[in-house]
């Protein structure tokens, strides 16, 4: 009788608190539900209006575009990892796309989350995660950076990038970019509409890989823009002709080329715009000649009939000079390249007849420097590194002949500066000159 | 007469008596907000418990208390969880599980047991119990976050930034920070119990 007391007692108990339990959350449960949603959306909340609530992951619904593998450097992509509709309020859509730039670090890639309106415009921005070199970081450098996104469609009009974290800022650009296509390909928005001149502004990192970050310059007749490279290795002009508008760019040893709006080189049927591009960079590009021979002198002993050539590549080389030597003829090259802390490196080559590298010289390597030790703790260069490039070719060389272990971002300009002289050597050899 | 009473109520503190609560009280003292939190919903479980508990201990054989006792607490720290999770998400968030495991804690037990025995009046005995366990973990979580997180209440206090000791949020700071409380609670209390004595 005790036992069926207690277990009565204890039935009741249960029952009365299960049934409070039962009740209560028919209240609370929606509640409770609302808020788990809330935390686990707050992600998209914040590149979404105020008073979005809802999404619905539409991702596996798509067709996705492929991973986008810039053609400036092949380290820049952006690739889509998620897309969210905004439901309760049709306010449009949040992409979560995942991107890399030559300066991230480790496997884990940086992911921004883009807002996009049903109309096509940016509502927001914001990037989860920074795994980019911290010293040149977007979000430090240029707190209202992601704010310069908001109302641009996809051509993404007058958005620049961060000096000083140029290609963080130009790969994070290219995501955002990027953003926009899984929506227009899937005809979920229309796309902007890009002006000539931005196409063309655009084409600029894809066919002068060595300019760098550029800098406007002044413009004058049919040139209306005009940009010189930081490392002084050239120009870059947008140039109308009519109503078109074309781009002309010019390195420091005087070669132009001209792209049409489709990318393609139109250089030999538009003399006008050569002559105007070559005219304008000839009154202000700094002239290296002269460093290059000076350094020449000292590398080469008896060095003579050292001659100007004009090369048709467009990189880090500043110029290009042929002389003779013991009744051999040589090439002398002066590469730009950009190194750590985006300092530029002066770099000499001189090349034999056969394309196999002579001497080479810096006037300073960035990882010498003192203040570079506290970062990587590289204590010099390793001993006969200028040897170790003797007799190198261009197709013999790697890359890896001249990259040091905790010097990476100034070994990396090195390994660039010797394919520019070498692609320079070739544009020699197998042009004109 | 007013002095016995209170150290009878003081046997009671949870953290001082045999440091039955001190699982908890760590683990809800890194910061105030979650001491707070915590605070509050051991002294209404425990006020309500000892409620419903006093008025069905008549009914209840003394063997079947312990069982009977414990689905009443869980099924208070339950609805009080729930409650928290719809209107304070945040601060059970913070508490994470060890909300749920009020249910299970010794302290209580002990308190529901001295309750149902009719030793002391239960109210009273939840009351003190659960303000002593919440000044403890406020006094704790508020030399911890101060400490361990160089802010109070949530807010950065600036000239503590470079001083702080991020351990002292941590478990370890935890049974540090509650050791010594428990030390200074000790003696105070150990003096009071000793001018008792010489007055009798």
């Amino acid at each position: 009788m005790k036992l069926i007391k207690t277990f009565a007692i204890l039935i009741v108990i249960v029952a009365v608190f299960g049934g409070a339990m039962f009740a209560l959350n028919f209240y609370t449960g929606p509640i409770i539900e609302a808020n788990n949603a809330g935390a686990a959306n707050a992600r998209l909340d914040a590149v979404m209006p105020d008073g979005a609530k809802a999404y619905e992951d539409i991702t596996a619904t798509l067709t996705l575009p492929e991973k986008f593998v810039s053609p400036a450097n092949d380290k820049r992509t952006a690739e889509i990892v998620a897309v969210h509709k905004e439901t309760k309020n049709d306010f449009g859509y949040v992409v979560e796309v995942a991107w890399t730039s030559e300066d991230t670090h480790g496997s884990e890639p940086n992911l921004v989350l883009v807002g996009i309106s049903t109309d096509g415009k940016i509502i927001n921005v914001n990037n989860e995660g920074y795994h980019d070199t911290d010293a040149y970081n977007i979000f430090n450098k240029d707190p209202k950076y992601t704010s310069t996104f908001i109302g641009k469609d996809s051509a993404l009009a007058d958005v620049g990038t961060v000096s000083g974290s140029t290609h963080s800022s130009e790969s994070f650009r290219s995501a955002v970019s990027f953003s926009f296509e899984v929506l227009v390909s899937n005809n979920m928005i229309t796309a902007g509409v890009k002006s000539d001149a931005q196409i063309l502004e655009e084409l600029i990192p894809t066919v002068t890989k060595g300019y760098g970050k550029l800098a406007e310059a002044t413009a004058s007749g049919n040139i209306v823009k005009a940009l010189k490279a930081e490392n002084e290795t050239g120009f870059a002009y947008i140039v109308t002709e009519g109503d078109a508008s074309f781009l002309a760019i010019v390195n420091a040893t005087g070669a132009c080329a001209v792209y049409n709006v489709e990318g393609a080189d139109v250089t030999a049927d538009k003399a006008a715009i050569v002559t105007e591009a070559k005219a304008h960079a000839a009154a202000n590009q700094t002239n290296y000649t002269q460093v290059l021979t000076d350094k020449l002198g000292k590398l080469m002993e008896g060095a003579a009939s050292i001659t100007n050539i004009e090369v048709k590549t467009f990189n880090t080389v500043a110029s290009a000079v042929t002389f003779t030597a013991e009744n051999t003829t040589y090439y002398a090259f002066l590469s730009r390249s950009i190194g750590w802390d985006s300092r530029v490196m002066n770099i000499y080559y001189i090349i034999d007849g056969n394309g196999a590298i002579v001497k080479t010289d810096a006037d300073q390597y960035v990882f010498e420097e003192h203040d570079f030790k506290e970062y990587g703790g590289f204590l010099g260069l390793p001993e006969n590194y200028r040897e170790g490039f003797v007799g190198i070719t261009g197709d013999t060389f790697t890359g890896n002949e001249v990259i040091i272990s905790a010097a990476t971002m100034s070994s990396n300009a090195i390994k660039a500066a010797t394919e520019d002289i070498f692609a320079a050597f070739d544009s020699v050899k197998g042009g004109a000159q | 007469m007013k002095t016995n009473k209170l150290s009878e109520l003081l046997k009671g503190t949870p953290s001082l008596l045999l440091m039955l609560g001190a699982g908890f009280v760590m683990a809800s003292s890194s910061n105030l907000q979650a001491a707070l939190g915590m605070g509050a919903a051991v002294l209404i479980s425990m006020l309500l418990a000892s409620l419903v508990l006093t008025a069905l201990c008549k009914f209840i054989p003394a063997y079947a208390q312990l069982p009977a006792y414990l689905l009443i607490i869980t099924g208070f720290v339950s609805i009080i969880g729930m409650l928290m999770q719809a209107w304070l998400p945040d601060v059970a968030n913070m508490l994470g599980i060890h909300l749920a495991t009020i249910a299970v804690s010794a302290v209580i037990y002990r308190k529901g047991e001295e309750s149902a025995e009719g030793n002391i009046f239960p109210i009273n005995t939840a009351l003190v119990t659960g303000v002593y366990l919440t000044v403890i973990m406020l006094v704790s979580a508020l030399i911890r976050e101060f400490i361990g997180s160089a802010s109070i209440w949530g807010q950065p206090i600036e000239f503590m930034a470079n001083y702080k000791i991020s351990a002292i949020a941590g478990a370890f700071g935890g049974y540090l920070v509650l050791a010594i409380v428990t030390a200074i609670i000790n003696k105070l209390t150990s003096a009071r119990n000793t001018e008792e004595k010489e007055d009798k």
